[in-house]
C-alpha cells in the first residue's frame, strides 16, 4: 500500500507537482481513515491531500485514471457485463494480497508477518468476506481493482524483474530478426508480451513464493484462492505490465522533450528555479525592508517621545498613547529593454524578471525596442511568460531585424509614454548603448531622469569596451543614477536586490 | 462528530447544505485528522456557508476572522492593551512606591522591580483576537479565516504556527497551546496564489459551480416557495449565463436571490420579459449586461422549450457573435498614440532637434 502510494506520488512529482514528504504522510494517514471500498473516495482523499494547486488537477486526474486502473480487456472483463468474468478477477486479489506480503518478508524473514498484517489491516476480514462472496456488486469490483493495484505495486521489484526478463527475451528475438534491427519499439513489445513469457514470470513469482517462509494458515488460504486465480494471473500480470510500460514510455517521452527545435526562448528548469529564488529574495526584501519614516496611526507600537509630548498636559500621565508604524513603500517600475540580437540573452532574463516582478510592484510597465518602441505589458498580462517573450523576439510586435537605434527609441518613449514615469517610478533601461551612429538623443534620457525617482542602466557589455566603436554609453552614463554590468541571472539578481534595498531605505 | 462520510453528508443536509461526496470526504477527514481545510473557488459557491453549517452541525461556536489588506497579527492573534497597562501603572503608583521602601541602591531597586515585571505582561493585559480566542477556548470551536487571499503574504506566515501546531507564541508570556483543537476552515477567492508552506499544512478543496441537478436541488431546498417548473427554468437560464464569457458569472447565492425575487414577484413561469426585467439581479457589470443582451434570445431558449429537453448535458456554447474586424490591441493603441502625437505636437521653435 505505502509503496503503491509512494510510486504514485513519485509519478506525480515527475509530472511537476510539488509534493512534500509531509503531504505524502498526510495522504497515507488520510487513506487509513477512510474505508477503501470506493475508488472515488480514494481519489478525493489523494486529491485533497496531495494536490494544492489547481493547475495540477487535470494532471492528477489523468494519472489517477492511468495508475489505479488496469487496462480493461474489452471482451471479458467489462464489470457490468455479467458477474462471472468479474468474479475470477476479484478472486485473484487474495493470492496477490497474500503473495507479495509474504514474499516481501523474504529478505529478512521476521518482517513476513508484519507485512502480512499490514496488508490485512487495509483489507480487514469483514471486507474480504464481502468481497469474495458478493462478486456481483460492482462496487466490490472497483475495490478489488484498487486493491489489486496497491498490491501489485507493492512488489514492484519482483514485477520489474519479471518484466525485464520478458523484455530481454524480446530483445533477443528482435536481434534474430535482422530486417527490423534498431531500437526496441515499446508498442511492439507490448504486442509481443506473449502468454508464455508471462507464464515464465508467473512461475518465477510462484517459485519465490514457495521459497519464502510462509505462515501455514496463510499458505492454506492462499492455495485455496490460487486454484481459482492462477488461470487469471497471467492476464492480470500482463495488464499490469502493459500499464507500467505505458507509464514508462511517457516518462521517457517527457525526458526527451526539452531538446525541442526552439530552445532559445524557453527557460530551463534551472533558470526558472534561480529566477524564483531571486524573486522570492526580492520579495522578502520588499516586504521586509521598510522606509524609516513612521506614520502615526491607530495601529503599531507606542512611540515614547510622541506619547510623552502629547501627554505633557496630563502631567506626563500617558492617557493618550501615540502609536506609529512603518509603512511599506511599493515602488513602480518601468523597464525599457533593447531586444536586438546583441543583447538578446540578457534581455530574455530581464523580461522574465520583469514578468515575475509584476506582483511585487505597485505597477510594472515594460517596453521593448530595437528601433521602434512598443509597450509589451499587455502581452505579459495575457500570455504565459514563454509565449510573451517569444512574441517579443519573433518580431510579431516590432521589427527585430533592423539595427538598434537608441536615440529614436528614447525619443519615442519621451514623447509617448513619459506619463508612465512618476516620482515613485524606477526606470530600468537594458541595452548596450550601441546606437549604430544614430543621434543618441541624450536630452530624452535627461527628461526621463528628471521625472523618475531612479534611473538605472544595465549593460551586458563590460565597462572597458564602452569607449570602443560606436557605443554611446559614455554619453548616457553620466545621466543615469547608476549603471551596472549585467551578464547573467545572478548578476541581475544582485543588481535588482541592491536597487530595492536603496529604494526601500531612501524614502 | 462526523462518524463517516455518509453521516457527514446527512448532518450537513440537516443544516440545509447540500454537498457532494467530495466535499463531505474532505470535511470528514479534516475533523478526523485535525487538519485545516483550504477552500478555493469562485465567489458565492458556499465556501463561507460551509463553515457556518459545519459549526451548526457539530454544535460548536463559530469564530470568524475576515481578512483584508493590511491585516496584521495585532488584529488576528493578540495585542497588548497599552492603555490599560498605562492606566494601571498610574493608579498603582502608590503601591509601586511602597515596593521600594527600605531600598537605597538603584541596582537593588531595579532588581526588585524585575521581580514584578511579569505582572504587566500577563494574560490580564492581553487582548484576544480571533485566532487566540479559537485556540484558547475551553470548548472546541470552528475557526473561519475568510478570504485569506486578501491579506498580505506575510500574514500567512503568522498562520503557519497556528495551523500546524495549534499554538501561538507570545514573546512576553511564552507559548499558548491549544486547549482544544479548533476545526479550521480557510477560504480563498484565488485572486493570488497562497504560499506553498500554507497549502502544505491544509487539506485542499476546490468548490466550483454545482452541476444542474445539484443546483436545482439547492434551489428547491432553499426556496421551497418557488414552483417546480420555474425552478427548473431558473437553473437552466443560470447555466446558460455561466456559459457566456462574463466578467462575473452568477453564483449560487445570486441564483437563490433571483429565485426569491421571482417568488416575491409571484411569477408563474419565466418569460423573456420577466428575465429582462430581473436581469440586474444576476449581472453586475455594464459590459456583462451588454453581452447578455446580445445573447438574450439564446439564453431565453430553455424558457420556451419544454422542461424535459433541458436534460441534455451537451456542452453549452453560445452562438458566435458576428465576426468583428480583427484588430490587434497594441496596433490600435499605437495608431491612437500616433494620432495624438501628431495633432498635439506643436513643433520646436528654438531650432534644435529633439524635445525639451
Amino acid at each position: 500500500m505505502d509503496a503503491a502510494i509512494n510510486r504514485f506520488i513519485f509519478l506525480l512529482k515527475q509530472r511537476g507537482a510539488r509534493i512534500s514528504p509531509a503531504e505524502s504522510l498526510d495522504a497515507m494517514q488520510a487513506l487509513a481513515r477512510v474505508a477503501l471500498h470506493e475508488r472515488e473516495t480514494a481519489r478525493t482523499v489523494l486529491r485533497c491531500t496531495l494536490i494544492k494547486d489547481l493547475r495540477d488537477l487535470s494532471m492528477f486526474e489523468e494519472l489517477f485514471e492511468q495508475f489505479f486502473s488496469l487496462p480493461k480487456r474489452a471482451e471479458t472483463a467489462a464489470p457490468g457485463d455479467e458477474p462471472s468474468p468479474a468474479a475470477p478477477d476479484t478472486t485473484i486479489q487474495t493470492p496477490d494480497a497474500a503473495a507479495p506480503a509474504t514474499v516481501g518478508g523474504q529478505p529478512d524473514g521476521d518482517n513476513a508477518h508484519e507485512d502480512a498484517l499490514d496488508i490485512r489491516e487495509y483489507f480487514d476480514e469483514s471486507q474480504m468476506v464481502t468481497h469474495f462472496n458478493s462478486h456481483q456488486d460492482p462496487h466490490d469490483f472497483s475495490l478489488a481493482e484498487f486493491g489489486q493495484n496497491l498490491v501489485l505495486s507493492r512488489r514492484r521489484e519482483l514485477l520489474d524483474h519479471a518484466m525485464q526478463n520478458a523484455l530481454q527475451v524480446l530483445k533477443a528475438r528482435r536481434l534474430k530478426n535482422a530486417s527490423r534491427a534498431g531500437e526496441l519499439n515499446f508498442d511492439e513489445a507490448i504486442a509481443a508480451l506473449d502468454a508464455d513469457l508471462i507464464a515464465d514470470a508467473v512461475t518465477e513469482l510462484l517459485d519465490e513464493l514457495s521459497d519464502a517462509e510462509i505462515d501455514e494458515g496463510l499458505l492454506q488460504k492462499l492455495s485455496a484462492r490460487l486454484k481459482g486465480g492462477i488461470a487469471q494471473l497471467p492476464e492480470l500480470l500482463k495488464r499490469y505490465l502493459e500499464r507500467e510500460l505505458a507509464l514508462r514510455q511517457q516518462e521517457a517521452g517527457r525526458a526527451a522533450r526539452p531538446a525541442r527545435p526552439r530552445p532559445d526562448y524557453r527557460f530551463t528548469e534551472q533558470e526558472r528555479r534561480e529566477m524564483t529564488e531571486i524573486v522570492q529574495r526580492l520579495c522578502r526584501r520588499m516586504r521586509g525592508a521598510r522606509s524609516y519614516r513612521r506614520r502615526i496611526g491607530p495601529q503599531g507600537r507606542i512611540s515614547v517621545p510622541l506619547t510623552l509630548r502629547r501627554n505633557m498636559k496630563y502631567e506626563g500621565i500617558p492617557f493618550q498613547p501615540v502609536l506609529t508604524r512603518h509603512y511599506d513603500e511599493k515602488p513602480r517600475l518601468v523597464a525599457i529593454c533593447d531586444v536586438s540580437l546583441s543583447v538578446r540573452n540578457t534581455a530574455r532574463f530581464m523580461l522574465h524578471l520583469v514578468y515575475n516582478l509584476q506582483t511585487l510592484f505597485e505597477q510594472v510597465r515594460s517596453f521593448a525596442f530595437v528601433s521602434d518602441l512598443v509597450e509589451i505589458s499587455p502581452y505579459f498580462d495575457q500570455l504565459g511568460i514563454d509565449d510573451a517573450i517569444a512574441a517579443v523576439f519573433d518580431g510579431d510586435l516590432l521589427d527585430t531585424e533592423v539595427d538598434s537605434n537608441y536615440g529614436r527609441a528614447l525619443e519615442r518613449f519621451h514623447n509617448r509614454h513619459l506619463a508612465a514615469v512618476t516620482a515613485q517610478t524606477t526606470v530600468i533601461i537594458l541595452g548596450d548603448g550601441r546606437g549604430n551612429r544614430n543621434p543618441p538623443q541624450v536630452w530624452a534620457l535627461e527628461a526621463i531622469r528628471r521625472r523618475a525617482k531612479q534611473l538605472l542602466w544595465l549593460s551586458p557589455e563590460s565597462r572597458g569596451s564602452w569607449r570602443m566603436g560606436s557605443c554611446d554609453m559614455p554619453l548616457y552614463e553620466p545621466v543615469c543614477h547608476h549603471t551596472e554590468v549585467v551578464r547573467n541571472l545572478r548578476q541581475l539578481g544582485e543588481v535588482t536586490e541592491n536597487l530595492l534595498r536603496r529604494s526601500a531605505i531612501r524614502p | 462528530m462526523f462518524e463517516s462520510i455518509e453521516h457527514t453528508i446527512a448532518r450537513l443536509r440537516e443544516q440545509q447544505y447540500i454537498c457532494d461526496r467530495k466535499l463531505a470526504t474532505v470535511a470528514f477527514l479534516a475533523l478526523q485528522m485535525q487538519k485545516p481545510i483550504l477552500i478555493e473557488g469562485p465567489a458565492g459557491v458556499g465556501k463561507t456557508e460551509l463553515a457556518k453549517v459545519v459549526s451548526a452541525a457539530l454544535g460548536r461556536s463559530l469564530i470568524r476572522l475576515q481578512c483584508y489588506g493590511g491585516l496584521d497579527e495585532a488584529h488576528a492573534l493578540y495585542e497588548w492593551e497599552y492603555g490599560k497597562q498605562l492606566l494601571y501603572t498610574q493608579i498603582l503608583r502608590d503601591k509601586i512606591g511602597g515596593l521600594f521602601e527600605g531600598i537605597d541602591g538603584l541596582r537593588e531597586a531595579v532588581a526588585r522591580l524585575d521581580l514584578h515585571e511579569d505582572v504587566f505582561f500577563s494574560e490580564r493585559f492581553l487582548v484576544r483576537r480571533p485566532i487566540l480566542q479559537a485556540i484558547d477556548s475551553p470548548d472546541p470551536v470552528v475557526l473561519l479565516i475568510d478570504e485569506l487571499d486578501r491579506a498580505e503574504e506575510q500574514f500567512e506566515a503568522f498562520l503557519l504556527e497556528v495551523l500546524s501546531d495549534f499554538q501561538v507564541t507570545v514573546p512576553e508570556i511564552g507559548t499558548v497551546k491549544a486547549k482544544t483543537i479548533p476545526y479550521v476552515i480557510i477560504t480563498s477567492n484565488n485572486t493570488r496564489d497562497l504560499s506553498d508552506a500554507l497549502k502544505r499544512r491544509c487539506l485542499h478543496l476546490f468548490i466550483d459551480y454545482p452541476d444542474e441537478g445539484r443546483e436545482l436541488e439547492i434551489v428547491r431546498l432553499k426556496v421551497p416557495a418557488l414552483r417546480e417548473l420555474l425552478a427548473a427554468q431558473v437553473v437552466a437560464v443560470i447555466r446558460r449565463l455561466r456559459a457566456l464569457d462574463l466578467r462575473k458569472a452568477p453564483s449560487i447565492s445570486e441564483t437563490l436571490d433571483w429565485a426569491r425575487a421571482l417568488v416575491l414577484l409571484d411569477a408563474d413561469a419565466l418569460t423573456p420579459e420577466l428575465l429582462d426585467e430581473t436581469l440586474h439581479l444576476l449581472v453586475k457589470y455594464e459590459r456583462d449586461t451588454q453581452r447578455v443582451n446580445e445573447q438574450l434570445a439564446w439564453i431565453a431558449e430553455p424558457i420556451q422549450a419544454q422542461p424535459q429537453s433541458m436534460s441534455s448535458e451537451a456542452a453549452l456554447t453560445p452562438p458566435q457573435r458576428p465576426a468583428e474586424p480583427d484588430t490587434n490591441f497594441l496596433e490600435q493603441r499605437r495608431q491612437e498614440h500616433a494620432a495624438r502625437y501628431f495633432t498635439n505636437y506643436r513643433g520646436r521653435t528654438d531650432g534644435r532637434t529633439g524635445g525639451a
